[in-house]
């Protein structure tokens, strides 16, 4: 393992910007960080000046950067970070909602991207994600160097996996956010997220990826990168899956592919406008536990074939009425004899104890999923995403 | 991989002028996904002029599974050679269903009719 204690495990974070007033501005905002000894920040204000500094400082594990700066651009600088140091993440600092640079940016190796005006809250998390992953990332070179069974390939895609899930849920007046995964031993592609939008919307996705180990995770990665960058980018949840799956398509020589709901919500009115790149229908569900599957979209899968138009369709979530997102570990899980878990079985749940929380309910599936299987070996990812909206 | 969890593929196939009918049973999910596009690949000869597959006995598919579908489907577009699948149960064909694979993958309700729509 890379990480040591991590209370007292210095991270050199490199943030190149030609604004001078970002300097202080860190400074001060990440003072805790910095003052535990956990970051160090050292600053550059144009792609020249920043490979000067990285060539000169070898210590420096992860670099944020604008994009539109003189002398170097952002972009430029991406592709030339890993002749210096491969093994160096990337954050970049776009536009609200500027897809092409941040599409370029993914493909030049950056791995996420915040968004102007800077959010330090946002800029923290993501920069806690990145180190994460730079460390599992480090391990997996190791135990490749090693030749190591496959087995500690799928534990590295297992852990790349955990750390794009989201450890905090929003939280607003009148809404509810809890979202889960039981992962599988060993194969599994689940990912699901959620994005604060604007206006006070929220983006929920949920989704699949068709295969497993390191390379299916580096692609659940990059489909949760821009799906996040195309939901802020814009509101329409159709327009979202048909801009990811053209991004998908490019350049996609595995043929992997991911199944997506995406749904938004808006708290004011209680509206839930989803769409849905082959997979699952969410579940509403009414305070008295009774529950209907939304009308299916009929989308294919992402990542398949590009060119797509994702049909989208409304609901409007009323008082203590609550919407499930989950996977087809959920429907499709397996018990001892072979029966599968089945959507009525799911229905059954509420049917008996209500939601009373978006928490107790995603708790109470996980239980009865895992409940039915018994000890039958897990075969996929069971993940679930509840969104409720409570009393207005 | 954990012990047990192996399921070996098997792949039977016939040929009929020219046209390979290859039949899989079980399970196809993310533990032999990898094994069925071997199995898959080794069974299709380079002169065949169509292939469809018989789900028949096939209890279950995971996208894993769809994935090896999708593979083989795009390699017989190259190829030119004709592609479909027959005999779904209603469980795997409600995998096709949600996927939005049935509105790409040429799927046939018995291997009479998957017969007749290659060859013509």
């Amino acid at each position: 393992m890379v990480t040591q204690d991590a209370q007292t495990y210095a991270y050199k974070i490199l943030v190149v910007d030609d604004e001078p007033d970002l300097e202080p501005l860190i400074l001060q905002r990440m003072r805790r960080n910095i003052r535990s000894g956990r970051y160090a920040f050292v600053f550059a204000h144009n792609g020249v000046e920043a490979l000067e500094v990285l060539q000169r400082d070898t210590d420096i594990d992860m670099v944020v950067s604008d994009i539109n700066m003189p002398q170097m651009d952002g972009l430029t600088l991406l592709e030339q970070i890993p002749k210096v140091d491969p093994n160096i993440r990337s954050v970049i600092v776009s536009a609200y909602g500027d897809m092409r640079n941040i599409r370029t940016a993914m493909n030049r190796g950056a791995f996420d991207f915040v968004t102007k005006p800077l959010d330090f809250e946002d800029l923290q998390i993501t920069i806690e994600r990145t180190l994460t992953h730079m460390a599992e990332w480090k391990e997996a070179l190791q135990s490749r160097d090693k030749l190591v069974a496959i087995q500690n390939e799928l534990d590295v895609a297992s852990k790349i996996q955990q750390s794009i899930l989201p450890t905090s849920f929003p939280e607003g007046d009148g809404y509810e956010v809890y979202g889960n995964m039981l992962p599988a031993r060993n194969v599994g592609g689940d990912f699901f997220d959620v994005v604060l939008l604007e206006n006070d919307k929220i983006g929920l996705a949920v989704a699949d990826v068709s295969d497993k180990g390191v390379p299916a995770a580096l692609f659940m990665m990059s489909s949760r990168t821009l799906l996040k960058g195309s939901a802020i980018g814009h509101g329409a949840p159709g327009d979202v899956l048909s801009e990811v799956n053209d991004l998908l398509n490019e350049d996609n020589e595995t043929f992997m592919f991911v199944t997506v709901i995406y749904a938004v919500f808006d708290p004011q009115t209680g509206d839930v406008t989803y769409a849905n790149g082959g997979h699952n229908n969410p579940l509403l569900v009414r305070p008295d536990g009774s529950s209907e599957e939304l009308p299916m979209t009929g989308g294919i899968a992402l990542g398949v074939m590009p060119d797509l138009e994702y049909r989208q369709n409304s609901v409007t979530l009323h008082a203590d009425e609550t919407l499930v997102l989950y996977t087809d570990g959920v429907s499709e899980a397996m018990n001892s004899v072979g029966e599968e878990f089945g959507v009525e079985r799911l229905q059954q749940i509420f049917l008996e104890h209500p939601p009373t929380t978006a928490r107790a309910a995603n708790e109470a599936i996980l239980k009865a999923v895992s409940d039915f299987a018994g000890g039958t070996p897990q075969s996929d990812d069971v993940t679930c995403l509840v969104l409720r909206r409570t009393g207005v | 991989m954990p012990e047990g969890d192996v399921r070996i593929m098997e792949i039977n196939t016939e040929r009929d002028s020219g046209t390979l009918i290859a039949k899989t049973g079980g399970r196809v999910d993310g533990t032999n996904a990898s094994e069925f596009q071997d199995a898959l690949k080794g069974a299709i000869a380079p002169d065949d002029k169509a292939v469809i597959l018989d789900f028949e006995e096939l209890s279950y598919i995971s996208s894993a599974g769809l994935r090896v579908i999708l593979l083989t489907a795009k390699d017989m577009r190259t190829a030119n050679v004709k592609f479909a699948v027959c005999s779904l149960s209603q469980s795997v064909r409600d995998v096709f269903t949600i996927s939005g694979f049935d509105q790409i993958i040429d799927i046939h309700d018995d291997q009479q009719a998957a017969r007749s729509a290659v060859s013509s």
